[in-house]
């Protein structure tokens, strides 16, 4: 693979194009979309820059077509992705289930903007449930929520890895904050971080003949039988839940002796990280946590959280009506720590918000 | 035809152009407020017509209350009218008919330079300096062979400024490399570069020794949306 990068240097982008040259440097040969705001620039810059490094793109008639032929591409063994945000997000479900169902290593980046339907074009946390468990299936998907453009850029690398190693579809879950703000990160070639890209493969068309010196590659997404899929959901399932462990990945600070945990996800996180510091500092003892995969959740690193610190509240924030908050409800069914909400759907949340909050709620 | 030129003396016109997020509007907004501090009478236009909404829209209040003239969508403009794609402000339009000095902000990269068509005037007005703003930590502005080849695709350039930085993370070292190496295209390319452009928290901190006027910028898009 031709190296994307000359030297590691740091750049000054957007969460856009750190998404596309992040995909570039995994490896990735080619991506179908169809435009929407705020992930428009992750077209623009791939568009821009695939002619240089000989990489395709094809813009699809909508985003049905475009999630379909990224299932497509990826059965013949090429490394493709999409992007999209929204009602973009609620169309291409129909693809992620199918990725689901025949077990695709699909790569999807999602800019969450406001909703429901268009909403607004710029921002919010409102696909939190359509993310994880959008679709009708069990949300057999793994979910990476970043809050840093270094993150955009590390965690887009890795979906692709992921993708490929567990063939479960993959998505990163930004925003558009972090779609259109700047900041400074460092972009660098994976190799030279260590990081080995998997090889792609294709799943369909393969030597031999079936039944004398293969067997059926059973890329399956209709059964005729209740009991033929039953017995799929229940295999899948197993296998989604033995894998869990490995995949899970979670940021948590201060919680040891914390009365309070803020939890909180994304580009939310960062405004969560400066509350707990300055509660802190005031001599609050705040905690925070922060699930990085949403699907699977960490959901028994935040129980060991809860119970190490002894903390007599969850405070969860968002800039949505609940979403993290009944995800995170399911999946720690049984404690008995008192939650919080502080819901901002479509909205920013600054530190001034959370402390605020948290003083009010001690 | 209508000849509708307003060619006052000494008057200034200036279109800052250039990649997406290179700095055009933090620009504008600083040299539009030179040129108020000076006691002039000064228009800044946003002429983004891709994100229309979003560019001066937050701070456009603020910066009224500090005497420019704002021709940009506000808040009351845009309600309600959701993702309407692209839109010239009809003041946008005009803005050359304004009396003063006129700074024009216009967004969007390459797309964005052409975008000075559709003002009334501009092909015609001999005020008019179209200027680039290059940030050499920009990768597709991140060469010197990349420089060359983006200028070059905004059509008339009369100027660069020379605005590399790396946002919070910017160090003398970042500003000298790659403004050094915008100043060598730029000598190639036969383009004046004008000044250079830096943060105003280096403001006599060290001695600069590039053979180059600099401008210290106060920063005010960190509190717009982008």
């Amino acid at each position: 693979m031709a190296r994307i990068m000359e030297e590691t240097r740091k750049a000054f982008i957007t969460g856009n194009e750190a998404v596309t040259w992040g995909a570039l440097a995994a490896g990735a040969e080619i991506m179908f979309g169809y435009p929407i705001t705020p992930q428009n620039e992750v077209m623009h810059y791939w568009t821009r820059l695939a002619p240089q490094y000989g990489k395709g793109f094809l813009q699809t008639e909508d985003e049905l077509s475009a999630g379909f032929t990224v299932c497509g591409s990826v059965q013949s063994g090429k490394k493709a992705f999409t992007a999209t945000a929204g009602p973009g997000n609620v169309l291409m479900q129909e693809p992620f289930g199918m990725a689901e169902a025949m077990r695709l290593p699909l790569f999807a980046v999602i800019q969450q903007r406001g909703g429901p339907s268009s909403g607004t074009v710029v921002y919010s946390q409102q696909e939190v449930t359509l993310t994880t468990f959008g679709g009708n299936g069990e949300g057999h998907r793994i979910v990476y929520s970043t809050a840093s453009h270094q993150e955009i850029y590390d965690y887009t690398i890795k979906g692709f890895n992921t993708a490929w190693k567990y063939r479960f579809p993959t998505f990163l879950l930004g925003d558009g904050y972090q779609a259109k703000m700047r900041e400074p990160l460092e972009m660098y070639n994976p190799e030279d971080r260590g990081i080995e890209m998997i090889d792609t493969y294709p799943l369909i068309g393969l030597p031999g003949h079936i039944g004398e010196n293969r067997e059926p590659q059973h890329l399956c997404n209709i059964y005729s039988l209740e009991e033929e899929l039953y017995e799929v959901v229940m295999r899948v399932s197993a296998e989604y839940e033995a894998i869990s462990p490995e995949l899970v990945e979670y940021e948590e600070k201060e919680c040891e002796d914390a009365d309070i945990i803020v939890l909180s996800h994304g580009v939310v996180s960062r405004a969560a990280d400066d509350a707990v510091k300055e509660l802190r500092a005031q001599g609050i003892k705040a905690g925070y946590f922060r699930p990085i995969t949403l699907r699977p959740y960490p959901q028994k690193q935040l129980r060991e959280a809860i119970a190490k610190s002894g903390a007599k509240k969850l405070l969860i924030a968002e800039s949505a009506y609940g979403q993290l908050d009944r995800l995170t409800k399911q999946e720690i069914y049984g404690e008995t720590i008192k939650i919080e909400n502080l819901f901002m759907p479509g909205v920013g949340i600054i530190d001034y918000d959370i402390i605020s909050k948290v003083k009010s709620s001690l | 035809m209508v000849v509708f030129l307003n060619n006052e003396p000494d008057r200034i016109v200036e279109a800052f152009v250039g990649e997406y997020a290179s700095g055009k509007s933090e620009i504008a907004i600083n040299r539009a407020l030179e040129l108020k501090d000076q006691g002039r009478k000064v228009t800044l236009v946003d002429l983004d017509t891709v994100e229309p909404f979003y560019t001066l829209r937050p701070i456009k209040k603020a910066l009224e209350e500090e005497g420019l003239n704002i021709i940009a969508f506000s808040r009351s403009d845009s309600f309600g009218l959701g993702e309407t794609g692209a839109m010239l402000n009809p003041r946008a339009r005009w803005a050359l008919l304004n009396e003063g000095d006129i700074i024009l902000d216009i967004g969007y990269g390459v797309f964005g330079a052409q975008m000075l068509n559709l003002v009334e005037g501009a092909n015609e007005s001999t005020d008019l300096q179209i200027i680039a703003v290059v940030n050499y930590s920009r990768p597709m502005t991140g060469t010197r062979q990349r420089i060359k080849e983006y200028v070059e695709k905004l059509g008339r350039v009369d100027a660069i400024v020379a605005n590399t930085h790396l946002g919070n993370e910017t160090t003398w070292s970042v500003i000298k490399e790659g403004n050094d190496e915008i100043c060598r295209v730029a000598r190639e390319m036969k383009i004046p570069v004008a000044y250079m452009t830096v943060d105003e928290q280096f403001r006599d901190r060290e001695e600069m020794d590039l053979d180059m006027p600099i401008k210290y910028l106060k920063r005010y898009m960190p509190s717009a949306i982008w």
